[in-house]
């Protein structure tokens, strides 16, 4: 293991990684800045890119863009109060009433801090867990892998913002579509409607950049006219003793926490950023600053979520699992570079194990560079014309499915999922389970007919081994136990209603 | 009688498994392969009917944020078809007229419609970011765009 930590740490400080590492935390923040452009935006844009490159390399700069997309959206967050992710919503409670309160460079330098600290803190605790993870993922089978992905997907389903059936569905139509094209086990070609074109099925990037990218710029059209207020002056990004002082409590707890809630599936950035903040609220001597600008309140959230975001690549290397949907378009650029994660990658493939972990600390490093000094410069592009801005995203998308097929024929696909998801999010279906689904739904599809294939046809198979049935039983609790509490909560709303 | 929006979803949704349904039923089955290609869609098209026949009975309510989120303006809703009228184009004479040219009319001309007014900095970017998405793609990474009716 350790010649694998020093390969990894050789790769990440040649020259080459450093480079993409700093172009990848850079175009990262840039496009998470942009209101409406999350992570899985800019992971979707960049991919294209990366055609081409040393797999290892483009790993690299590909998990810098994802960490740096949540610092970029942390910064929106802070400065307009319109967070480009879910992951960052935590950050503008506290960080915009500072912002507003002519203290916006400190919530921007503590926002950086914060996720400086809860970066590499959990990437150390990344380095312990990803490898004892892989080791025992090593005795999974198909059927535990089987239900490991389905609990994934109902952790992920039950935990989404709004109604769980409609996640659920969310889920199964992202499952369908996965469906279409060539079975490769028996060559039956399946919902294709005799088109040529549909044959190899329908690229993952398609569905990322349709239905995130393009589904974003719908709103990004209609919001067109929103003026950027509060971008003229930031103040000073100083920090005085005391601000450390109330920092240091918030920057240690959470980069643990958030890291734990990282590994699990289904929770991720928005759910730690969200414990963070009620927990921090709950120890607070003087909980009623939270929400005017506490120093508390916004370190708790921005640590956590960044402990998250590192938290959230266990399951992806030594599973080869995705917990989120920002992680499932991190597994479809894995694929798209010809690496397949999992619990073989550590010994098959060390030097992309090792490279993309190493170079997380790098990447920390950087995003603190980047991000102090830089702060005033970053926040003129907040000032990017909006319609100029428009434009750009929609051809980016555009060349990025082009650049992967040379068909327009895909083209036009893109142009349909971009209205799926602009219809997705009017209806309030949420659209992670969605794209989870679809990038799991080969490989599920995959380990069940594999497993009952072992077992000559018979679903015993997924009864009678232990894990697996501990594994359905928590995914059982995973759905239960959100929809119960939802009744519950609706039972007192509406005793509440009916009491007035 | 009147239905809710959500009802409505669920009934689409129900039509929309009842055709999965039927397609899968088609899809034929081999007497040697042991787990055969219908079976995963199958699966799939009744847990989708389940779910929208629960959704139709759930008391999933329509929030407020919701309602205001389907409310697009009338002149916001021409908006948006014109937009997408581009790029339908873009993307039917993207071949024939070429990368370079379609991506910075595409750029000029939605920028515009979208009310950007300042000529220089939309001529500047257009043809900058045409010109380098281009080059990147065509030289850097050896990926061909179409070239269309340009020589290079």
């Amino acid at each position: 293991m350790f010649d694998g930590i020093l390969q990894g740490f050789q790769v990440a400080f040649s020259w080459e990684a450093i480079m993409f590492v700093f172009l990848g935390v850079l175009l990262g923040t840039i496009i998470g800045m942009i209101p409406g452009l999350g992570p899985i935006s800019a992971i979707a844009i960049m991919i294209p890119i990366t055609y081409g490159m040393d797999p290892t390399i483009a790993l690299v700069m590909m998990a810098g863009v994802y960490y740096g997309s949540m610092y970029g959206g942390s910064t929106s967050s802070i400065l307009l109060n319109a967070p480009g992710v879910a992951g960052t919503v935590a950050a503008s409670f506290d960080g915009y009433p500072m912002a507003q309160q002519g203290k916006a460079g400190k919530a921007l330098a503590i926002s950086a801090i914060a996720s400086f600290v809860g970066g590499t803190v959990s990437v150390i605790l990344l380095m312990l867990f990803a490898p004892m993870l892989a080791s025992v993922a090593i005795l999974f089978g198909p059927p535990e892998y089987f239900a490991l992905m389905l609990l994934g997907l109902t952790a992920i389903a039950s935990l989404s913002e709004g109604s769980t059936i409609k996640a659920l569905i969310s889920a199964v139509l992202g499952f369908m579509i996965v469906t279409i094209g060539i079975d490769s086990q028996t060559g039956t070609s399946r919902f294709t409607f005799g088109s040529v074109n549909l044959l190899d099925g329908i690229d993952f990037l398609i569905i990322a950049l349709g239905v995130f990218a393009l589904a974003e710029v719908c709103f990004l059209i209609l919001n067109r006219k929103q003026k950027m207020k509060g971008l003229s002056n930031i103040g000073s990004l100083k920090l005085s003793k005391q601000d450390i002082k109330e920092m240091k409590g918030p920057l240690t707890r959470q980069s643990f926490l958030g890291f734990i809630l990282g590994v699990l599936p289904g929770a991720g950035a928005t759910i730690s950023s969200f414990v963070a903040y009620i927990s921090e609220k709950k120890l607070a001597k003087n909980p009623d600053e939270f929400g005017k600008g506490s120093i508390k309140g916004l370190t708790g959230p921005e640590t956590a979520n960044n402990a998250a975001t590192s938290g959230a690549f266990v399951p992806l290397l030594s599973l080869g699992i995705p917990g989120s949907g920002t992680t499932a378009v991190m597994l479809g650029a894995f694929l798209v570079l010809g690496v397949q994660p999992g619990p073989l990658l550590m010994t098959e493939n060390p030097t992309v194990f090792w490279g993309v972990i190493a170079s997380m600390y790098i990447g920390n490093i950087f995003l603190l560079i980047l991000n102090l000094p830089l702060i005033p410069y970053f926040v003129k592009i907040l000032k990017v014309p909006r319609p100029l801005l428009i434009s750009l995203v929609i051809v980016s998308s555009l060349v990025g499915v082009y650049a992967v097929s040379f068909s327009t024929f895909d083209l036009y696909l893109l142009v349909i999922f971009g209205i799926l998801g602009y219809l997705m999010r009017i209806f309030a279906f949420p659209a992670a389970p969605f794209i989870l689904a679809f990038i799991l739904g080969g490989m599920m599809e995959q380990a069940l007919r594999q497993s009952l294939t072992i077992s000559g046809g018979s679903w015993s198979i997924f009864y009678t081994s232990p894990l697996t049935m501990f594994l359905f039983i928590i995914m059982i609790i995973a759905l239960v136990v959100p929809a119960w509490r939802d009744r519950i909560r609706r039972k007192k709303e509406e005793a509440k209603v009916k009491k007035y | 009688m009147k239905i809710s929006v959500n009802k409505g979803l669920s009934i689409v949704l129900i039509i929309i498994a009842a055709g999965y349904l039927i397609m899968a039923y088609q899809l034929p089955e081999y007497i040697f392969v042991p787990v055969d290609a219908d079976l995963v869609p199958k699966l799939l098209g009744y847990a989708l009917l389940i779910l929208s026949i629960f959704f139709f009975f759930s008391k999933d309510i329509d929030t407020d944020e919701q309602k205001a989120k389907r409310v697009i303006p009338k002149n916001d809703f021409f908006i948006l078809l014109g937009i997408l009228a581009m790029i339908l184009l873009y993307i039917t004479v993207l071949e024939v007229i070429g990368f370079v040219i379609m991506t910075a009319l595409f750029i000029i001309a939605s920028s515009r419609f979208l009310g950007y007014k300042n000529w220089t900095v939309l001529l500047l970017t257009s043809l900058l970011f045409a010109g380098s998405a281009y080059s990147l793609f065509n030289y850097g990474l050896a990926i061909r765009l179409p070239a269309g009716i340009l020589p290079f």
